[in-house]
């Protein structure tokens, strides 16, 4: 409707009240003004004519119906008052006086907009993260009495089954652990990551498919049918979110599994990555129900059983265990059972990282809002003889204190929209690199957040607008006013404003040393961990994982070998290797050894040993030394002496002082065949960096059974992309069922295993070096303002035969007496808080002096760089200038 | 002429429902009404009559629409809503026991 036609309404009689009347004073101004207008000329028109009609002259009965009626304009006012809208107006002159204010100065309103940008931003995104792992209730029903059992990872089919005969404070207890596997559709094999859980997880969990159903009890006993439930994302993509796949069957590991289920979209157990979930064979029988330690335990408490009832029954449990099971010292599961939420079983290792950066965002977010309060404060000095006059001249002091509240909100608005475009723009780049295990993708900025950092808007707003206005309103009678008009209209700026803006300042840098501080422990402490000796050299090496589930035994040993062969001779391939396990990633196969004349170490006394399995060529492939004897030789295969390297920590432990070569000793991995030692390789950090190397016995990969997966390590000067691509081609040609499942260069394995660190470094130093931009900024304008303010006194002294150079000292020391106070009680506050950065720390001490240096000479540096401007000004003041300022 | 007493707050707002409850009207038709009922005795502020009526069309309670008067001229008609007749009997109740504990005290001897 446009407004001709509204009046039309009004000429045709529709009657308006309310709401409509309202609106129609918000959208049609123009009309409502004219009605008005026009209402009021029609009154006194009558008025007028009533006169006539008693006799008076026209002017007369004019004048008469005027003198009677008031003061129109008035009458207009109060009218305008009635329709709700003069707060609108008041807020729309003062928006456009804070746009024209901001627009004056565009480089102020840049740093200020930027500034609370990455504050409001950089947390908000944060806060999403935070509020998605450690807020937000997981894909289950009621998670918080699910509880993971102790010695994750490491339980059996056979102790599973006590667990859930003995234990009694629960509601359901299920096992589950995660395979690799293979999906083999037309003729072509890809990697599918599997949950292999027992029949009860789902309704322990009290998750419900989408589709079809989950599993019931006895489908993980011998017997069962093979059954897939798939999760929404795998059913998306691979299979088209085809809803006909109830009861259609896939083929993973060479094996036909029939679809029963479909979970909802944002179900994931225990991890995203997870594709599909299988059942697990609790067969009493099988070798791996009473083998593999690989289980870890869930369980879901029973209603209204207090923490203290879980306890007695994980003892009651424990001493179960211990008389069922035999269990050597070094690893006995009965000791110290526990449980912990699953909640802090998934995100627990996150958690101190994501509180460690939403803190180091939250000090830049204040930092950014002393900034700008710093900044509004010396513009409020220089707006003060206008702020002066207009309310000598009667503005409302409550009028003025609301437009400076408008000119902080407009600022604070365009940071928030700034920072949530920055925020959400950014989004999938922070969160990619964040330490987040793999639970990047079930994360978004969803509205919760987007609230929530619009809730931050005002707070900040507040918080901006608090410095000026409390100097402004200082005092009830508009005393701070006067001085500026007693100037005669000159700025003149109160002292306990400089001040305010000085410990704005100091609290700035503070902050800044806070994060810097942080920032290079961190870096120090990385910068350690890359100097740590890992035992292998990853330079030039690159490793596939290789599924070859579909193929039995013989098929494996032969593809295996030719894969070796063929792989070794691809041009720039120096040497090329087999494993079960890649050193700095896999963990775990690691079992009990015995030692050939040491009955001391047999029982429960026994020790247990990493066990890797490995071609010839592996330790020239990632060059690990061989301090004795001998490495293995193509010779060393089935059938000829079994054999055995062992690292130098075991062989020195087993046999200290003695030649360890020609020793024996068995594993359970390799039954009961005794492995001669025939040479000691020097220690390897096998699981992680930041750990001891640990223990570990290797044995020819052709003296063992291949495993369903095996790790191709190649080591070269050839590009690794097109190499990944020649293997995969290659492993096409030999065998099209075999699956190439993980591809990464050994720099990268480095570099995963190192990503925390890594990850925590980046955040940590993109803070610290906005922070040291803040900083910058801050001294620079507030040691800037102090010289425009007292470029008088400075001609007047130059004039009189100051030393320019005493005018560049002074200006110096100012700038240096605030940063110098800033570093000091940010040093202080760091120090007094570096206990909480210990457990991000590698052989770096929280307190460890370098980083504190480094903090305080950035700093240092900042601050004299942030006010050499301003004392170049200061000592280029031009004498018969300055004293015609003002 | 004698001094007319003032208007008490909110009377203004009762005298415009009631008289909308009689008939539609305009703002002068209404300033005049209640002059000639009243025997002269309430004069309203010609000026603070408008704000009312803007305000009560605000708040609901009454409507507003243009009409051509009998001189054939445009004028803004008010009524009441179905809302404002509710408002009426409100405060005309209030009025009425305020006007007599009023009344009571002036009696007491």
């Amino acid at each position: 409707m446009t407004r001709r036609s509204g009046s039309q309404d009004a000429r045709r009689g529709s009657w308006t009240s309310g709401i409509g009347f309202r609106l129609r004073a918000l959208f049609r101004r123009r009309t409502m003004e004219r009605e008005l207008d026009e209402e009021l000329r029609f009154h006194l028109d009558e008025e007028a004519r009533k006169f006539e009609r008693r006799g008076l002259s026209v002017e007369d009965a004019r004048r008469e119906s005027l003198r009677r009626f008031g003061r129109v304009d008035r009458t207009k006012e109060q009218a305008r008052g009635a329709w709700g809208v003069r707060l609108l107006d008041d807020l729309a002159i003062d928006l456009r006086y804070a746009l024209r204010q901001l627009a004056r100065s565009p480089l102020y309103a840049l740093v200020a907009v930027v500034t609370l940008a990455a504050g409001v931003g950089g947390t908000a995104a944060l806060f999403g993260v935070v509020h998605g792992l450690l807020v937000r209730p997981l894909p289950y029903a009621d998670d918080v009495g699910l509880r993971v059992f102790w010695s994750d990872w490491n339980w059996r089919g056979n102790e599973l089954d006590l667990v859930r005969e003995v234990a009694s404070a629960w509601d359901g207890i299920a096992g589950y652990t995660i395979d690799a596997t293979t999906l083999d559709r037309d003729g072509k094999a890809s990697l599918v990551l599997t949950g292999l859980v027992s029949a009860e997880l789902f309704d322990v969990l009290g998750a419900r498919p989408l589709l079809g159903r989950t599993f019931v009890e006895g489908e993980d006993r011998p017997g069962r049918e093979l059954a897939l439930v798939l999760s929404h994302g795998f059913w998306q993509q691979e299979l088209g979110g085809d809803r006909n796949i109830i009861g259609q069957r896939l083929h993973l590991g060479g094996q036909p599994y029939t679809v029963i289920g479909v979970m909802p979209d944002g179900f994931y157990f225990p991890e995203p990555a997870v594709q599909a979930w299988t059942t697990l064979d609790l067969d009493p029988a099988s070798s791996g129900y009473r083998n593999n330690g690989w289980l870890v335990l869930l369980g879901r408490v029973r209603d209204g059983v207090a923490e203290a009832g879980v306890e007695a029954d994980l003892s009651r449990l424990a001493t179960a265990l211990d008389e069922r099971f035999d269990y050597p010292e070094a690893w006995d599961k009965t000791k110290n059972p526990y449980v912990v939420p699953l909640r802090q079983y998934l995100f627990g290792s996150v958690r101190p990282s994501l509180l460690l950066l939403i803190a180091a965002a939250a000090l830049l977010l204040v930092m950014a809002v002393a900034n700008v309060a710093a900044l509004l404060l010396a513009k409020m000095a220089d707006r003060s003889t206008e702020l002066g006059v207009r309310a000598a001249i009667g503005a409302g002091r409550m009028r003025l204190a609301r437009q400076l509240i408008t000119e902080s909100l407009v600022l604070a608005t365009l940071a928030a929209v700034a920072g949530l475009a920055l925020a959400g723009g950014l989004f999938r780049a922070l969160v990619g690199r964040l330490p987040l295990a793999g639970f990047e993708q079930t994360l978004s900025l969803d509205w919760p957040i987007l609230a929530a950092a619009l809730t931050l808007v005002p707070l900040v707003a507040s918080l901006v607008a608090v410095a000026p206005l409390r100097h402004l309103l200082a005092d009830p009678r508009g005393a701070s006013l006067k001085p500026f008009l007693a100037a005669g209209g000159r700025t003149v700026s109160g002292r306990g404003q400089g001040r305010l803006q000085g410990s704005l300042v100091v609290v700035e840098v503070m902050l800044a040393v806070v994060l810097v501080v942080g920032a290079s422990l961190l870096m120090r402490s990385v910068l350690r961990l890359y100097q740590v000796d890992t035992g292998i050299d990853t330079a030039g090496a690159i490793a596939l994982d290789l599924i070859a589930t579909d193929l039995d035994e013989e098929g494996r040993r032969a593809f295996f070998d030719s894969l070796i062969e063929r792989a070794g001779s691809i041009p720039g391939v120096r040497s090329a290797a087999l494993t079960n396990r890649l050193p700095l990633r896999d963990g775990g196969v690691q079992g009990p050894i015995k030692v050939e004349g040491r009955p001391d170490l047999d029982g429960t006394k026994r020790l247990s040993s990493l066990w890797r399995t490995v071609t010839p060529d592996y330790f020239r492939a990632l060059r690990v030394e061989i301090i004795r004897g001998r490495a293995f030789e193509p010779t060393d295969r089935a059938g000829s002496m079994p054999v055995a390297i062992l690292d130098s920590e075991l062989a020195d432990r087993l046999w200290p002082g003695e030649d360890p070569i020609g020793r024996r000793v068995a594993t359970s991995f390799s039954g009961s065949d005794w492995l001669e030692v025939i040479g000691v390789a020097a220690p390897v950090k096998h699981t992680e960096v930041r750990g001891p190397a640990s223990s570990v016995i290797y044995q020819p990969f052709a003296q063992t059974v291949p495993w369903d997966a095996e790790i191709l390590i190649l080591e070269g000067n050839a590009d690794p992309a097109a190499l990944i691509g020649t293997v995969r081609s290659l492993v096409r040609e030999l065998e099209p069922r075999v699956a190439v499942g993980r591809t990464t260069t050994m720099d990268d394995v480095l570099r995963t295993e190192l990503a925390e660190p890594l990850r925590l470094r980046f955040f940590l130093a993109l803070f610290g070096g906005l922070a040291l931009a803040i900083g910058a900024v801050g001294v620079y304008g507030v040691v800037s303002y102090s010289v425009s303010r007292r470029m008088r006194e400075y001609g007047v002294r130059v004039a009189l035969g100051a030393e320019r150079l005493d005018l560049v000292r002074e200006v110096l020391s100012l700038g240096g007496r605030l940063v110098g106070l800033g570093i000091l009680a940010g040093l202080g506050l760091a120090l007094a808080f570096s206990f909480l950065l210990t457990r991000f720390l590698f052989e770096v001490a929280p307190r460890d002096p370098v980083s504190y240096l480094i903090a305080a000479a950035t700093l240092g540096a900042i601050g004299i760089v942030a006010s050499i401007l301003p004392a170049a000004r200061a000592s280029a003041v031009d004498p018969s200038r300055a004293l015609r300022l003002d | 002429m004698p001094k007319r007493p003032d208007m008490i707050q909110g009377t203004l707002d009762l005298l415009i429902l009631k008289l909308l409850s009689l008939e539609p009207m305009h703002g002068w038709g209404l300033s005049e009404s209640i002059q000639q009922l009243s025997d002269d005795v309430l004069r309203v502020n010609q000026g603070s009559l408008y704000p009312a009526l803007h305000r009560l069309t605000a708040s609901g309670w009454i409507e507003s629409s243009w009409k051509t008067t009998e001189s054939s001229r445009r004028a803004r008609f008010y009524r009441l809503t179905p809302s404002g007749r509710r408002e009426l009997a409100r405060i005309e109740g209030h009025w009425r026991r305020l006007a007599g504990a009023v009344e009571q005290i002036l009696q007491a001897t």
